[in-house]
Order: C-alpha cells, then structure tokens, then sequence
C-alpha cells in the first residue's frame, strides 16, 4: 500500500501531526482547552467553505479563518466578562453558520466538503505535505523552545507571570498555534474530529505515567501508533480516516485502562 | 541602621470603583519577618497582590530602588492556594525544575533540605497533602536566594502542629539566607512570637511596629470589634 504516492503523503502528513499533536495535547489537557481546540476545528468550516467557494486552497484559507477567530477569542476573553467557554461556544457556532450559510451558495454536491468534515487520506496534495511539514517543524519547535514556560503557565498562570513569563504573550501565541495546528489536522481526521488527537494520547498516557517527562514522551508514542494502525485501517478497509484513527485510539484508552485497573 | 527593602508611599487599591487598600504609607527593612494581619476583607492579601504587582495601584512601590516587574526575579512567592490540575502526574523535582532555566542538580535537592522535603523528590506534587505542598512551594520560592519571601496565608488548611512547624522553617531561612519575609496570616496568636514587625490592616493601616508595642487593646478593637481578646500560644 506504501506504493502510492498518496499513502506516501498521508503516512508522512500522519506521523508529523501525530507528535505535534501529543505533544500540544499535553498542554491542551493541563489548560483544559479542550473546547477551544473543538470549537476552533469547526469554526474553521467558514474558512474552508470560502476556499471552496472562491476556487481557492480550502486549507490555506482555513488556516487564515482559524487565526482569526482564535484572535478574535483571546480578544474577546480579555475585553468582556463573558467566560472563556462562552466566547469559545459564540465563536464555534458563529464560523459553523457562516460556513454552511457559504456552503449553500455553491450549488451541486461537494465531496471535497465532505473530506474536510470527515477527513480523508486522499486529499492530502503535495503543497498540503509542504504546508504541514513546514508548520509542524516550525510549531514543535516553539513548544519545545518555550517548554519550560508553556508548562509553568499550564501549571498556573500566576506563578508563570511571577517567575518572569510574559503570560500574555505566550497564551496568545497558544492561541495562534493551536489554531494553526488544529486545521493542519483537518484533512486527515476531519473538521469534526481532529480535536480528539490532541486529548486521546495524552489520556491514554496520563494512566500509565508518573512523570511529567514519561507523560510527554508516551504521549507522542501513542499517537504516532494510534495514526499510523488508523491509516492502516482505513486503507485496507475504506473507512473514513478519521473515524477510523479516533476509534483506534479509543480502543486503546479502554484496553490500556481495562488493562490498568486488572 | 537596617537599609530598607521596600519603599511604599500612599498605595491605594480600588475594585469596580471601591477603595479596598486607602493611603498606605511604609518601609520595611533589609532581613526583617513581617507579619500583614487583620479581619477577612481587611485588604492583606490585596496588599501582597499589589506588591507582587499583580492587581493595579495609586502610589508607588520601590523593591531595592527599582520598580516591581524589575524587582519579580528578587522575590519568592508562596501563594495561598495553587490551583493546579492534581492529576497532572509531575514530580516535585521536574516541579522545582520549572522554577528558572536550568535549575542546578545540587540546588534543587539543597532546596528540598531546607524544608525537610528531601525523600519526596521523585513524589508527584498531585499526591501530597496540603502541608507538603505548601513545603515545596516554599522550596520553590527560595531557589532563586530571593531578597524577599511573601506567604500569603500559606498555613490555611494546615493544621497547628504544621503551622508551627511551618513558621519554624521561615524562621530558619530568614536567618540562614537573611531573606525578608512578608507574611499574611489571620492567625495572629501564632505569629507574633515569630515575627520582628507587625503590619496590621483594616483597609487602611491600622498599625505597624514590633508586635508587643504595635497591638494594643485598641487597635484589636479596630481589627476585630470590641469582643477580641488576644492570647499567646506558649507551646
């Protein structure tokens, strides 16, 4: 099946995400913005809706839909006494309207919009691969090089901003990064289940860790497995790829947690 | 004469338009225990706040001759409570690693000494009890040999003995390091035979001194209302 070129494509797509996910899923999980992530996925639909609609590259513009609305949350979060997950639930539900409002003046049946909901393996292009290489080196990068930082703000925004972190900045700069990392995800996994990445690994490795370095490190092993076994399976039974690779890794927190407690 | 630390000329607190700290006039010297006490609502922990720089003020604030955000990396801070995700699984040392980059081996487990914690390096932070907890923050916040050490009510949810034991290790390591130590405590029995001098609050200053001269039968009475009497724990 590593025959063709498009496996190619997704297996290695699969393997940069995975990692950038686990490791970004660790902190997603310590700042409980496990909605934020949800909500920015499907907000993005505005933006693919309008890259399908102007004929143009439905990740490249749902990658500028995402900065925004996470742009526009942080904004929002700091300027009005609306709690955070309120701003998040405003924003979700707003692109997800103005996406399908978008949709429905394109007329006739739009199987690329379907790829995006639900994530396919074959509409990973060469310039998708570029796209997601490059951000996926350049985000890992970050979050490795602000680790101490990230962390300690995920610990407690006070004691970060005590200990010299511009906590502002950097929640902002999570903001823009998990935005960004969360569309990569979406031709893969799908608009409707791309956050299940970020939060399923690091579950699967909060139950067998007891450091945060092994949580970090299992995290990433988890998901390059839970990818690479969902991909398998899709290909060789045609199932849609994200299903099949969040199912995977649910079956896996339950066998490692049935596991656990025997 | 004791240089002083921190300078704090007219410093004024207001939430949504009410006065919370009014006209705070004060200086606290080089390697002094301070003790901010007074009734719940009486501003001690807005103070602190205010002097951590982390809630806007009126007047001004000088920590050695610099502003605040230039003085935070001088100043160990152990918070009330750290609301942090217990299930997270983290241990103390990867915790105290994160104080500052590259946080020395050796430094680290001198730390943990100072405040009895040594056998709990390789402990998750989320399985100890409160009073450990409150430990190794203490542990946290002298890392840095910080000028100044605040505690604000960092023995609530600790029992007595643990209190006691609590304000012995401050006791140690301002004399060891020479640190300052700002501390809020509603406890006032416990420690005034602590403490070099006493700042007590009531929204505005009610008195500042050594403890014996600076609480009176009436500035109790200010603090507290007309029925408060004072006893010294002499266990």
């Amino acid at each position: 099946m590593f025959y063709y070129p498009f496996m190619q494509r997704a297996l290695i797509a699969g393997i940069l995400l995975a990692g950038l996910f686990a490791y970004l899923g660790v902190f997603v999980v310590m700042r409980r913005m496990a909605f934020f992530s949800d909500g920015i996925a499907h907000a993005s639909l505005a933006g693919v809706a309008a890259g399908v609609l102007l004929s143009l590259n439905p990740l490249a513009t749902a990658l500028v839909a995402s900065v925004f609305f996470a742009l526009m949350m942080f904004w929002l979060e700091k300027k009005t006494n609306i709690s955070s997950d309120a701003v998040v639930g405003l924003i979700f539900t707003f692109g997800m309207a103005l996406g399908v409002l978008l949709i429905s003046l394109k007329r006739g049946y739009q199987p690329e919009l379907i790829g995006f909901l639900f994530g396919n393996i074959l509409m990973i292009k060469s310039l998708d691969l570029w796209l997601i290489g490059i951000a996926s080196v350049l985000i890992s990068s970050l979050l490795f090089l602000f680790r101490r930082e990230i962390t300690l703000m995920s610990l407690d925004r006070e004691m970060a901003y005590l200990s010299g972190v511009r906590t502002n900045l950097l929640q902002l700069a999570m903001y823009i990064v998990l935005a960004i990392s969360v569309v990569l995800g979406i031709k893969i996994l799908g608009i409707v289940l791309v956050s299940a990445l970020l939060i399923i690994p690091v579950s699967i490795s909060k139950l067998i860790s007891r450091s945060f370095r092994k949580l970090v490190i299992r995290s990433v092993l988890c998901a390059e497995a839970i990818m690479i076994t969902g991909i398998f399976l899709s290909y060789l039974f045609d199932l849609p790829t994200g299903a099949a690779i969040v199912l995977t890794g649910a079956v896996l927190f339950f066998a490692v947690f049935l596991l656990r407690k025997s | 004469m004791t240089p002083t630390l921190i300078k704090i000329n007219h410093l004024s607190v207001r939430y949504d338009g009410q006065v919370v700290l009014k006209d705070l006039n004060l200086e606290i010297q080089k390697g002094e225990i301070i003790a901010v006490v007074g009734p719940n609502g009486s501003g001690k922990t807005t103070f602190i706040r205010a002097l951590l720089g982390l809630v806007p003020y009126e007047g001004t604030i000088q920590i050695d001759g610099q502003p605040i955000r230039a003085s935070l990396s001088k100043i160990g801070y152990v918070p009330q409570r750290f609301s942090f995700d217990r299930s997270i699984p983290m241990t103390v040392g990867e915790f105290l690693a994160l104080s500052f980059n590259k946080v020395p081996v050796k430094k680290l487990k001198h730390a943990l000494m100072e405040v009895d914690m040594t056998q709990y390096e390789h402990y998750q932070i989320g399985s100890l009890s409160g009073g450990q907890f409150q430990r190794i923050l203490i542990a946290r916040s002298i890392l840095n040999d910080p000028l100044i050490l605040v505690l604000d009510e960092a023995t609530s949810g600790i029992d007595t003995a643990g209190a006691k034991s609590f304000y012995e290790i401050v006791s140690h390591l301002n004399k060891v390091h020479g640190s300052t130590v700002i501390l809020v405590s509603h406890e006032i029995n416990m420690v005034y035979k602590f403490v070099d001098h006493i700042i007590c609050l009531n929204r505005e200053l009610i008195c500042y001194g050594k403890p014996k001269e600076a609480i009176t039968k009436e500035v109790l009475e200010k603090l507290y209302g007309q029925d408060i009497r004072f006893q010294e724990h002499r266990h």
